[in-house]
């Protein structure tokens, strides 16, 4: 008998179902318990899942310069961005040079996973400060590749590896990259072509965005988490919650695949109770 | 007559370095930083330097919590897996350094601009970001032959750019062997940004040496100003091809930075205490220094 999916495994599902044959996603390593599960393990899986299933073509950019690696031959994930172990990892292809043998300007990358601080009701993102800019109650680390992730990239996952009140805000203290305001044709006005936020994806509940008026929306709740355990966390109206679906199961034919194919060790997700 | 050598001690490299001047650090977040250098910065008592970066880590932390900078320019002030930069966060948070905040891929191209004695750097992709609130040196233009709306990014442009590496001789040929990543490409991008380039390497070697690895020499000599010979000269950062990261040391350093009073005896052991590089190495110890040594390492 099969264990039934955890949240973490549900979630990695709902986000493979979601990409596409010879995409190309791109995402960071990001480090340390909850944060380093969504913001690379969930990814991973999610990306690895789907080339074993409908999107065979897709090319994986770990660490946004490993093209595909063989995470087989890891024991454990990589702790950084640039540790000699990925450098030796096999893999189709290393950009280790800026610019390199990809235009990221161009759009060659089809989707990206970032995680932030704070996320507003227009999707806009945060990884600059906490209160005022000049004299902010907390500084954080800079922009970093928001900016970049949230315009150039064909859409952007945000992934939140927490979902309280203090993240989910009205208005983020920084725009680093930025989402929705006035909706699609408000990115126009501010000069954006193409790309934003499609989801954002935290422990209770899948959003994306009505790409019209530009605002944030419940798109499925997590199994076990009710209506209003999410508007309780989110520092936001959400507005009527009692038709939003639940985050669908995966199939046994998935779990299967994720946990004997694309995870056999357990060393990306933590294995059901 | 002789050819002269580049080759200077890390004291009188240090000395090169003026109080106020615009500094171009090498380096990735806690990777290969010339960190010899910069603790020699704090011991020589630099002040209201202006750091111009793409991604910072324990190199300007560093140089925040010892009071020698006054504005920094960057994508990215942090520790990675070791958390927030806390002395940058601090100085920061308390109004007692600038800092100015870029896109990564533009805080790259600003050097690029520099490399190519461009006086600005065009950009398409920032419309609606805080970037433009508050980072007054961007400039708005609509495109001359299109009319499209772009912004003018000003460049990085050092005073001095200083980087370490693997190997160089003395007339400053630095290898840079082909097996690298992108904080390895980069400081190459940084370093011909500058007229002024400090170079500290693991080892200097000799020019038949050079010959040998043509190939692999990235920096001719005409590029680089001055050589510094730097075993562990990262030290606690990773040098790809050499050691891995001192994490133990990394945690102490993050833990230090949690109280002024607890940086500052952190600064009197590891960075005033030691008169000098060859001390400091003393104090962490050889047989610590070894086992951080990269399995594969190759000699150069």
């Amino acid at each position: 008998m099969t264990a039934p999916a955890t949240r973490y495994e549900t979630i990695a599902v709902a986000l493979a179902r979601n990409l596409a044959d010879e995409e190309v996603g791109y995402t960071g390593l990001v480090t340390g318990g909850a944060a380093a599960i969504f913001g690379t393990s969930i990814p991973v899986v999610a990306m690895e899942l789907a080339r074993l299933t409908h999107a065979p073509g897709l090319t994986m950019l770990l660490a946004g310069w490993s093209h595909n690696p063989d995470l087989s031959r890891l024991d454990t994930l990589p702790e950084s961005e640039f540790d000699a172990r990925l450098c030796d990892l096999p893999a189709e292809a290393q950009m280790v040079a800026y610019p390199d043998g990809w235009s990221i300007r161009r759009g060659d990358i089809s989707f990206g996973f970032s995680s932030a601080v704070q996320v507003d009701v227009a999707g806009n993102i945060n990884s600059v400060c906490v209160g005022d800019y000049r004299r902010p109650k907390v500084r954080l680390v800079g922009p970093i590749l928001q900016p970049e992730h949230m315009t150039l990239f064909g859409r952007e996952y945000v992934m939140m590896p927490h979902h309280e009140h203090r993240n989910f805000v009205e208005r983020v203290d920084f725009v680093s990259g930025v989402g929705f305001p006035g909706g699609r044709a408000g990115r126009r006005r501010l000069g954006l072509d193409g790309g934003g936020p499609a989801w954002v994806v935290t422990p209770k509940c899948i959003f994306d965005f009505d790409e019209e008026d530009g605002r944030i929306r419940v798109r499925s709740i997590h199994p076990g988490v009710t209506p209003a355990e999410v508007q309780a966390a989110t520092g936001f109206d959400l507005g009527d919650l009692s038709r939003v679906p639940v985050t669908a199961a995966p199939t046994p034919e998935e779990l299967d695949l994720l946990r004997h194919r694309v995870d056999p060790r357990g060393i990306l997700l933590p294995r059901p109770a | 007559m002789p050819l002269r050598s580049k080759v200077l001690s890390l004291a009188e490299a240090g000395r090169r370095i003026s109080d106020g001047c615009r500094l171009a650090i090498g380096g990735f977040a806690v990777y290969q930083h010339p960190m010899a250098l910069v603790r020699e910065l704090v011991r020589q008592g630099r002040r209201d330097l202006t750091v111009v970066g793409s991604v910072n880590g324990n190199d300007v932390d560093l140089l925040a919590g010892a009071g020698c900078l006054r504005r920094v320019e960057s994508s990215y002030v942090g520790l990675e897996k070791y958390g927030l930069a806390p002395n940058f966060r601090r100085r920061v948070e308390r109004g007692e350094l600038e800092m100015v905040d870029y896109p990564e891929l533009l805080s790259f191209d600003r050097f690029r601009a520099s490399q190519d004695r461009l006086t600005f750097w065009a950009c398409d992709y920032l419309g609606g970001t805080d970037i433009l609130t508050y980072n007054k040196d961007i400039r708005e233009f609509a495109c001359p032959l299109t009319g499209r709306r772009l912004h003018a990014v000003p460049p990085a442009d050092p005073d001095i750019t200083v980087i370490h590496a693997i190997a160089a001789d003395e007339r400053g040929n630095v290898v840079v062997p082909p097996r690298r990543l992108l904080p390895q490409s980069l400081d190459l991008t940084v370093a011909r940004a500058a007229r002024r380039v400090i170079v500290t390497a693991e080892q200097i070697v000799s020019r038949e040496y050079i010959r040998r690895h043509a190939r692999w020499v990235e920096l001719p000599s005409y590029c680089v100003t001055h050589v510094v010979e730097a075993p562990w000269g990262a030290h606690p950062c990773p040098v790809l091809g050499r050691y891995g990261i001192d994490d133990a040391h990394f945690r102490e350093y993050a833990a230090a930075g949690a109280t002024p009073e607890a940086f500052a005896a952190y600064l009197a052991r590891y960075v005033t205490g030691p008169a000098d590089h060859a001390a400091y190495l003393g104090l962490i110890g050889s047989s610590h220094l070894e086992s951080l040594r990269e399995a594969e390492a190759q000699s150069p």
